[in-house]
Protein backbone atom coordinates (compact mmCIF):
# COMPACT_ATOMS: atom_id res chain seq x y z
CA UNK A 1 0.00 0.00 0.00
CA UNK A 2 2.83 2.22 0.72
CA UNK A 3 4.57 1.28 -2.15
CA UNK A 4 1.02 2.60 -4.36
CA UNK A 5 1.01 5.70 -2.26
CA UNK A 6 4.24 6.72 -3.35
CA UNK A 7 3.39 6.08 -7.21
CA UNK A 8 0.91 8.83 -6.98
CA UNK A 9 -2.20 7.19 -5.97
CA UNK A 10 -4.73 9.23 -3.91
CA UNK A 11 -6.68 6.01 -3.41
CA UNK A 12 -3.60 4.54 -1.24
CA UNK A 13 -3.08 7.74 0.88
CA UNK A 14 -6.84 7.58 2.23
CA UNK A 15 -6.70 3.89 2.43
CA UNK A 16 -2.95 4.44 4.89
CA UNK A 17 -5.38 7.09 6.51
CA UNK A 18 -8.59 4.86 6.98
CA UNK A 19 -6.21 2.12 8.20
CA UNK A 20 -4.37 3.98 10.80
CA UNK A 21 -6.95 6.83 11.71
CA UNK A 22 -8.57 4.72 14.53
CA UNK A 23 -5.52 3.57 16.00
CA UNK A 24 -3.68 6.43 15.81
CA UNK A 25 -5.85 8.36 17.25
CA UNK A 26 -7.14 6.48 20.09
CA UNK A 27 -3.48 6.62 21.37
CA UNK A 28 -3.32 9.83 21.08
CA UNK A 29 -7.04 10.59 22.89
CA UNK A 30 -5.70 8.15 25.99
CA UNK A 31 -2.24 10.17 25.98
CA UNK A 32 -3.82 13.92 25.85
CA UNK A 33 -7.35 13.21 27.34
CA UNK A 34 -8.91 16.22 24.84
CA UNK A 35 -10.76 15.08 21.88
CA UNK A 36 -9.76 17.85 20.01
CA UNK A 37 -6.29 18.55 20.88
CA UNK A 38 -6.38 14.63 20.01
CA UNK A 39 -7.82 14.99 16.47
CA UNK A 40 -5.25 18.16 15.94
CA UNK A 41 -2.26 16.04 17.23
CA UNK A 42 -3.83 12.88 14.67
CA UNK A 43 -4.06 14.97 11.56
CA UNK A 44 -0.69 16.42 12.15
CA UNK A 45 0.73 13.34 12.33
CA UNK A 46 -0.93 12.09 9.23
CA UNK A 47 0.08 15.02 7.41
CA UNK A 48 3.85 14.67 8.49
CA UNK A 49 3.93 10.83 7.30
CA UNK A 50 2.01 11.22 3.99
CA UNK A 51 4.38 14.18 2.93
CA UNK A 52 7.29 12.49 4.13
CA UNK A 53 6.28 9.16 2.02
CA UNK A 54 9.32 9.54 -0.30
CA UNK A 55 11.85 9.29 2.76
CA UNK A 56 10.23 6.02 4.19
CA UNK A 57 12.52 3.19 3.90
CA UNK A 58 10.19 -0.18 3.50
CA UNK A 59 12.66 -1.61 6.13
CA UNK A 60 10.79 -0.35 8.91
CA UNK A 61 7.39 -1.25 9.63
CA UNK A 62 4.76 1.23 8.55
CA UNK A 63 2.72 1.22 11.79
CA UNK A 64 5.45 1.35 13.58
CA UNK A 65 6.72 4.46 12.19
CA UNK A 66 3.64 6.71 12.41
CA UNK A 67 3.58 5.23 16.01
CA UNK A 68 6.20 7.28 16.52
CA UNK A 69 5.52 10.25 14.73
CA UNK A 70 2.18 10.26 17.15
CA UNK A 71 3.63 8.97 20.10
CA UNK A 72 6.30 11.70 20.00
CA UNK A 73 3.35 14.50 18.99
CA UNK A 74 1.77 13.59 22.13
CA UNK A 75 4.26 13.60 24.81
CA UNK A 76 6.13 16.77 23.52
CA UNK A 77 2.77 18.44 23.69
CA UNK A 78 2.64 16.82 27.32
CA UNK A 79 5.94 18.55 28.39
CA UNK A 80 4.85 21.74 26.80
CA UNK A 81 1.93 21.64 29.13
CA UNK A 82 3.99 20.95 32.06
CA UNK A 83 6.81 23.58 31.49
CA UNK A 84 3.50 26.08 30.51
CA UNK A 85 2.38 25.31 33.94
CA UNK A 86 5.24 25.50 35.97
CA UNK A 87 5.49 28.85 37.14
CA UNK A 88 3.57 30.36 39.90
CA UNK A 89 3.63 34.08 38.73
CA UNK A 90 1.60 32.34 35.82
CA UNK A 91 2.99 32.17 32.16
CA UNK A 92 5.75 33.93 31.23
CA UNK A 93 4.11 35.34 28.23
CA UNK A 94 1.06 36.12 30.04
CA UNK A 95 1.14 40.03 29.03
CA UNK A 96 -2.27 41.62 30.97
CA UNK A 97 -3.26 40.34 34.54
CA UNK A 98 -5.95 37.92 32.79
CA UNK A 99 -3.58 36.02 31.63
CA UNK A 100 -1.57 36.11 34.38
CA UNK A 101 -4.43 35.02 36.01
CA UNK A 102 -5.66 32.25 33.91
CA UNK A 103 -2.47 30.36 33.58
CA UNK A 104 -1.98 30.95 37.67
CA UNK A 105 -5.53 28.87 37.67
CA UNK A 106 -3.89 25.70 35.94
CA UNK A 107 -1.57 25.80 38.58
CA UNK A 108 -3.72 23.74 40.67
CA UNK A 109 -4.74 21.40 38.82
CA UNK A 110 -1.62 18.90 38.69
CA UNK A 111 -1.03 19.53 35.04
CA UNK A 112 -4.41 18.20 33.60
CA UNK A 113 -6.86 20.24 31.70
CA UNK A 114 -10.34 19.95 32.54
CA UNK A 115 -11.55 17.27 30.20
CA UNK A 116 -14.61 18.31 28.49
CA UNK A 117 -18.41 16.88 28.36
CA UNK A 118 -17.49 14.25 26.00
CA UNK A 119 -13.61 13.22 26.82
CA UNK A 120 -14.95 12.66 30.92
CA UNK A 121 -17.95 10.56 29.60
CA UNK A 122 -15.84 8.31 27.21
CA UNK A 123 -12.28 8.83 29.67
CA UNK A 124 -14.44 7.94 33.10
CA UNK A 125 -14.02 4.67 33.34
CA UNK A 126 -11.73 2.82 36.25
CA UNK A 127 -9.78 1.37 33.56
CA UNK A 128 -9.31 4.77 31.72
CA UNK A 129 -8.90 6.68 35.06
CA UNK A 130 -6.38 4.37 36.31
CA UNK A 131 -4.32 4.51 32.65
CA UNK A 132 -4.63 8.24 32.65
CA UNK A 133 -2.56 8.00 36.29
CA UNK A 134 0.22 6.71 34.59
CA UNK A 135 3.87 8.61 33.46
CA UNK A 136 3.25 9.28 29.43
CA UNK A 137 5.78 6.88 28.94
CA UNK A 138 4.43 4.24 30.76
CA UNK A 139 1.11 4.97 29.52
CA UNK A 140 2.41 4.88 25.69
CA UNK A 141 4.14 1.43 26.58
CA UNK A 142 0.88 0.20 28.00
CA UNK A 143 -1.09 1.15 25.44
CA UNK A 144 1.11 -0.17 22.61
CA UNK A 145 1.42 -3.68 24.53
CA UNK A 146 -2.29 -4.08 25.74
CA UNK A 147 -4.46 -2.32 23.11
CA UNK A 148 -2.14 -2.42 19.56
CA UNK A 149 -0.91 -5.66 20.60
CA UNK A 150 2.92 -4.75 20.15
CA UNK A 151 5.85 -6.71 20.99
CA UNK A 152 8.47 -5.36 23.74
CA UNK A 153 10.74 -5.01 20.35
CA UNK A 154 8.56 -3.48 18.56
CA UNK A 155 7.55 -0.82 21.18
CA UNK A 156 11.12 -0.10 21.48
CA UNK A 157 11.48 0.68 17.79
CA UNK A 158 8.36 3.12 18.55
CA UNK A 159 9.92 5.20 21.27
CA UNK A 160 13.58 4.62 20.79
CA UNK A 161 13.98 3.40 24.14
CA UNK A 162 16.27 0.12 24.92
CA UNK A 163 14.03 -3.01 25.44
CA UNK A 164 15.05 -3.32 28.72
CA UNK A 165 13.21 0.39 29.69
CA UNK A 166 10.62 -0.94 27.72
CA UNK A 167 10.26 -4.23 30.17
CA UNK A 168 10.62 -2.30 33.31
CA UNK A 169 8.40 0.74 32.04
CA UNK A 170 5.78 -2.10 31.18
CA UNK A 171 6.61 -3.54 34.65
CA UNK A 172 5.87 -0.49 36.73
CA UNK A 173 2.63 0.12 34.57
CA UNK A 174 1.47 -2.95 34.86
CA UNK A 175 1.73 -3.03 39.19
CA UNK A 176 0.66 0.75 39.30
CA UNK A 177 -2.54 -0.25 36.99
CA UNK A 178 -3.07 -3.14 39.63
CA UNK A 179 -3.05 -1.30 42.59
CA UNK A 180 -5.23 1.44 40.84
CA UNK A 181 -7.69 -1.48 39.98
CA UNK A 182 -7.21 -3.21 43.53
CA UNK A 183 -7.74 -0.09 45.29
CA UNK A 184 -11.41 0.22 43.86
CA UNK A 185 -12.39 -3.49 44.36
CA UNK A 186 -14.17 -4.13 48.19
CA UNK A 187 -11.32 -7.38 48.91
CA UNK A 188 -7.35 -6.65 47.76
CA UNK A 189 -5.50 -9.48 47.24
CA UNK A 190 -2.56 -10.32 49.62
CA UNK A 191 0.67 -8.55 48.73
CA UNK A 192 2.96 -11.60 47.09
CA UNK A 193 6.11 -12.60 48.99
CA UNK A 194 9.76 -12.58 47.95
CA UNK B 1 7.25 -31.90 42.78
CA UNK B 2 9.44 -30.58 39.99
CA UNK B 3 11.62 -27.46 40.39
CA UNK B 4 9.36 -26.08 37.81
CA UNK B 5 6.89 -26.35 40.14
CA UNK B 6 7.93 -24.37 42.77
CA UNK B 7 9.35 -21.29 41.29
CA UNK B 8 7.19 -18.53 41.96
CA UNK B 9 5.85 -16.93 38.45
CA UNK B 10 7.95 -14.10 36.52
CA UNK B 11 5.93 -11.07 35.11
CA UNK B 12 6.26 -12.92 31.79
CA UNK B 13 4.79 -16.00 32.90
CA UNK B 14 1.77 -13.50 34.46
CA UNK B 15 1.38 -12.34 31.68
CA UNK B 16 1.53 -14.98 29.16
CA UNK B 17 -0.85 -16.90 31.76
CA UNK B 18 -3.52 -14.15 31.64
CA UNK B 19 -3.35 -14.55 27.87
CA UNK B 20 -3.60 -18.34 28.21
CA UNK B 21 -0.14 -19.27 26.86
CA UNK B 22 1.84 -20.17 30.11
CA UNK B 23 3.19 -23.86 29.63
CA UNK B 24 1.26 -26.69 31.53
CA UNK B 25 4.41 -27.26 34.01
CA UNK B 26 4.51 -23.59 35.05
CA UNK B 27 0.83 -23.42 35.20
CA UNK B 28 0.53 -26.26 37.78
CA UNK B 29 2.92 -23.93 40.51
CA UNK B 30 -0.69 -22.27 40.63
CA UNK B 31 -2.39 -24.80 42.59
CA UNK B 32 0.07 -24.96 44.72
CA UNK B 33 0.92 -21.20 45.45
CA UNK B 34 -1.88 -18.80 46.95
CA UNK B 35 0.53 -16.04 46.58
CA UNK B 36 0.96 -16.26 42.69
CA UNK B 37 -2.56 -17.49 41.99
CA UNK B 38 -3.82 -14.02 44.08
CA UNK B 39 -0.82 -12.22 41.54
CA UNK B 40 -2.07 -14.09 38.56
CA UNK B 41 -5.78 -13.05 39.15
CA UNK B 42 -4.52 -10.00 39.51
CA UNK B 43 -2.88 -9.83 35.73
CA UNK B 44 -6.10 -11.57 34.38
CA UNK B 45 -8.51 -9.22 35.63
CA UNK B 46 -5.75 -6.22 34.22
CA UNK B 47 -5.96 -7.91 30.80
CA UNK B 48 -9.50 -8.39 31.19
CA UNK B 49 -9.92 -4.92 31.96
CA UNK B 50 -7.69 -3.40 28.58
CA UNK B 51 -9.13 -6.01 26.08
CA UNK B 52 -12.61 -4.21 27.11
CA UNK B 53 -11.11 -0.54 25.96
CA UNK B 54 -13.49 1.10 24.08
CA UNK B 55 -12.24 1.91 20.55
CA UNK B 56 -11.93 5.69 18.95
CA UNK B 57 -12.42 7.35 15.83
CA UNK B 58 -12.15 10.70 15.55
CA UNK B 59 -14.54 12.98 13.90
CA UNK B 60 -15.89 12.19 10.38
CA UNK B 61 -14.23 13.73 6.97
CA UNK B 62 -10.30 13.26 9.22
CA UNK B 63 -9.16 11.84 5.84
CA UNK B 64 -10.81 14.78 4.14
CA UNK B 65 -8.93 17.36 6.44
CA UNK B 66 -5.47 15.41 6.20
CA UNK B 67 -6.26 14.85 2.37
CA UNK B 68 -6.28 18.55 2.55
CA UNK B 69 -3.27 19.12 3.51
CA UNK B 70 -1.21 16.53 1.98
CA UNK B 71 0.55 16.37 -1.32
CA UNK B 72 0.80 13.50 -3.71
CA UNK B 73 3.64 12.74 -6.28
CA UNK B 74 2.76 12.53 -9.32
CA UNK B 75 4.12 9.75 -11.42
CA UNK B 76 6.53 11.95 -13.29
CA UNK B 77 7.95 12.88 -9.73
CA UNK B 78 6.47 16.03 -9.29
CA UNK B 79 3.47 16.87 -6.27
CA UNK B 80 -0.16 17.62 -6.98
CA UNK B 81 -2.10 19.12 -3.87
Amino acid sequence: MVAWAKEGHEAAFRELIRRYERPVFALVYRMVRDRALAEDLSQETFIKVLNALASYNPDYKFSSWIFKIANNAAIDHLRKKDLDTLSLDGAPDADTPEALKATQLQIGSGGESPLDEVASRELGGAIERAIAKLRPEYRACILLRFVEGYSYEEIADVMEIPLGTVKTYIHRARNELREHLADRRPETPPARGP
Amino acid sequence: MSDLTMQHLTTEELELWAQGLLGAARTMHLTECTLCLAEAEQERRLHLALAQLPLFAPRAGFADRVMAQVKVPKTSGGFRA
